[in-house]
């Protein structure tokens, strides 16, 4: 058990430092260190069994140290409001990349909209605060519902097909989004919705700057924590699913439909599930993403964010759970990191997942095989 | 209801953007007919054919030869060799090696190569992220036959578009090499089997349906005369609709397909209020309705799964 916090303090000590440490040197030497951790674990068997074995034997144990480790973050970062921005960002992209993956690894539809999903979350809540006067919570709970049934309108004309027209029908779909929301003159055209209320909890406005413990923290701490909440409730759900029936189901029929078929799955049904499972919270995490910000616009939900949600799944691991938390933890903050190379940020993204998929296909964090006892 | 000259007038543009979709589409069918793959970045190729040609010109331009006559041609030749040589490249780096993997790996394959490509030109070529403004080289004017005004460069459009198809069309029927493709497409242990050599008939295939892209893209180039490095995306995408359109594997139905694509988004842009803003949504939900009424397309195969 101490094994574990151990491991887990050194991560999040490595992380902490990677992010704030400024000096070139001293950033060689945390990626130095970074390298040196990992060569270790790699190159001792004894110490990577004994790590295996330390985090099977104490799960909870280990949750808990994730937790703790998850929540004492903002607190390292409270210096950089920008990082605790990022870091929230990269939550967000946890629950989006979670909803994907369902789709995507476990079940295989090809759902290139993810960017139009998340949109149509935010978009929802911008609409129903800004236009409608809702109250936030609310929109923000209406903001998934509307990307489950907008997918299933879409889902139902495919659901007879076969092969790539989900594809087809996906990409489609951000393009007529993007047209829509740029010249709808409801929803605020190229300008998008500007002024989105901030999520109001008994009456504390989350962009208030908390205080915790008598350590202040920037305002975007409160995000954070729901983000933390949010990506654990998405993770959670989203792993008893993959190991429930529907999981079994879903793996079973993307591997073979007509196999899938002759078990008694009933593969339209199946499919739409999971399609509409994963939307939920691809839409979930656009309201997220529109009440942290509090505006959005259709550049924000373009096509080439469709490809980067993609990249979290293929760096993570195709149909590994925690491959996904993995992939959006690498993928949002290291370009932010590496600014200078922001121009080549989305070429690298493509490099990165073309020499994935030609040479780790499975991901940095491979799907593990299932297991039942 | 605008007045007939209108319909018309759109009915002609959409017959010429429809000429280029179709020469888009031909790529995306010809490639599942080989290799049962959705080749997603050949919309980025379609852009590549175009700024080829584009520095061909440049080029040529520069070193003096300006004339069109002489220009022109060589600008396709050249753009169609290197495009093709492109396409092959794309396909033996990241088609063939997934191609015996799951679909997915390949299509997450070629989406990320086209983002490759495109983000490479938008670095990489000069000043790449503005629209690149195009010679006119076209015999300009017009003349009017009962109202509908016919430029000149909008016959020369549809003449090399025609011209490009029946060159297709001869390969694919009159050629050993179209023989092959078509073998391949049917069944490729069997063509195999009778001698033909599956890597370089695949090869062929992706030079032939990257050549046509690069076609359109010049076309393209003429006709809106400006290109942009975004322009692989929908036109990807509109070639993929196309070629499902028509029943993918199948090069007349891509053909079909695509000069229906046309025809439906200019019509869109005349008849409905504030069409041309809406005119990719109405299209692509008649490519919905497709997908619920003829799932196979309209020249498709219904397909019987044998276990």
């Amino acid at each position: 058990m101490i094994l574990v916090w151990a491991a887990e303090a050194v991560v999040l000590v490595l992380v902490v430092l990677g992010i704030l440490v400024e000096a070139p040197l001293a950033l060689a030497g945390t990626a130095a260190a970074g390298l040196a951790a990992l060569v270790l674990v790699r190159v001792r068997p004894r110490l990577r069994a004994a790590l295996a074995g330390a985090f099977a034997e104490h799960p909870t144990a280990a949750l808990a140290g994730g937790a703790v480790c998850a929540l004492a973050l903002p607190f390292a970062l409270r210096a950089s409001p920008y990082w605790t921005f990022v870091a929230t960002l990269a939550l967000v992209y946890v629950v989006i990349g979670q909803g994907l993956n369902l789709q995507i690894g476990t079940a295989g539809l090809i759902n290139l909209a993810g960017a139009a999903f998340a949109g149509l979350g935010a978009y929802t809540v911008g609409l129903l605060t800004v236009s409608a006067g809702w109250p936030a919570w609310l929109a923000f709970l209406a903001g998934p519902v509307v990307a489950v049934v907008v997918g299933t309108l879409l889902f139902v004309p495919i659901l007879t097909t076969r092969g790539h027209y989900l594809a087809l029908v996906t990409i489609a779909f951000v393009f007529i989004f993007n047209v829509l929301m740029n010249n709808l003159e409801f929803t605020g055209g190229p300008q998008g919705i500007k002024n989105i209320p901030t999520l109001r909890l008994f009456g504390y406005a989350f962009t208030t700057a908390p205080t915790v413990l008598g350590i202040a923290l920037p305002a975007h701490a409160n995000f954070y924590f729901a983000a933390v909440a949010l990506a654990a409730l998405a993770t959670g759900v989203i792993r008893r699913l993959h190991d429930s029936w529907l999981g079994v189901a879903l793996n079973t029929l993307r591997d073979d439909e007509i196999a899938a078929k002759c078990c008694g799955i009933s593969i339209a049904r199946a499919k739409l599930t999971a399609f509409c499972i994963g939307n939920f919270f691809i839409g979930l995490g656009g309201a997220l993403y529109a009440v942290m910000v509090g505006f959005v616009s259709p550049p924000d939900f373009d096509f080439g964010y469709s490809l980067i949600m993609l990249s979290v799944i293929i760096i993570g691991g195709v149909d590994s759970i925690p491959g996904v938390v993995l992939g959006a933890c690498l993928l949002v903050p290291l370009p932010e990191r590496f600014r200078f190379l922001h121009e080549y940020r989305l070429l690298l993204y493509g490099v990165v997942i073309l020499v994935m998929l030609l040479y780790r296909s499975q991901g940095l964090w491979p799907a593990a095989v299932r297991r039942y006892r | 209801m605008p007045p007939l000259e209108l319909l018309f007038q759109q009915a002609l543009n959409g017959l010429m953007l429809g000429v280029m979709y179709a020469l888009i589409a031909v790529g995306f069918t010809l490639f599942f007919g080989v290799l049962d793959v959705i080749h997603f970045s050949h919309g980025d190729i379609y852009m590549l054919g175009a700024f080829a040609g584009l520095s061909v010109l440049t080029g040529l331009a520069a070193a003096g030869v300006g004339a069109p006559a002489l220009a022109l041609p060589l600008a396709f030749a050249a753009s169609i060799v290197i495009t093709g040589l492109i396409g092959v490249a794309a396909e033996r780096v990241c088609v063939k090696p997934l191609a015996r993997s799951s679909p997915l790996m390949t299509l997450l394959a070629t989406l990320s190569l086209g983002l490759v490509i495109r983000e490479s030109v938008l670095i990489f070529y000069p000043r790449g992220a503005d629209p690149k403004p195009f010679p006119w080289l076209l015999p300009q004017g017009s003349f009017d036959v009962g109202g509908v005004v016919i430029r000149y460069e909008n016959l020369a459009i549809l003449a090399i578009g025609l011209a490009a198809m029946v060159a297709v069309d001869r390969i694919i029927n009159r050629t050993r090499m179209g023989a092959a493709i078509r073998a391949v497409a049917q069944d490729p242990e069997a063509a195999q089997m009778m001698g033909v050599n599956l890597d370089r008939t695949v090869d062929a295939t992706f030079f032939l349906g990257s050549g046509l892209a690069a076609v359109a893209g010049i076309l393209s180039g003429l006709y809106y005369s400006e290109i942009h490095f975004i322009m692989g995306v929908t036109g990807g995408v509109i070639g993929f609709s196309a070629a499902a359109i028509g029943g993918l594997g199948n090069v007349y139905g891509a053909i079909l397909g695509g000069l229906l694509f046309g025809l439906v988004q200019t019509m869109a842009a005349a008849l409905i209020p504030r069409g041309s803003e809406f005119r990719d949504v109405v299209a692509f939900a008649v490519v919905l309705l497709f997908l619920v009424v003829r799932p196979s397309g309209i020249l498709g195969a219904k397909s019987v799964e044998r276990v």
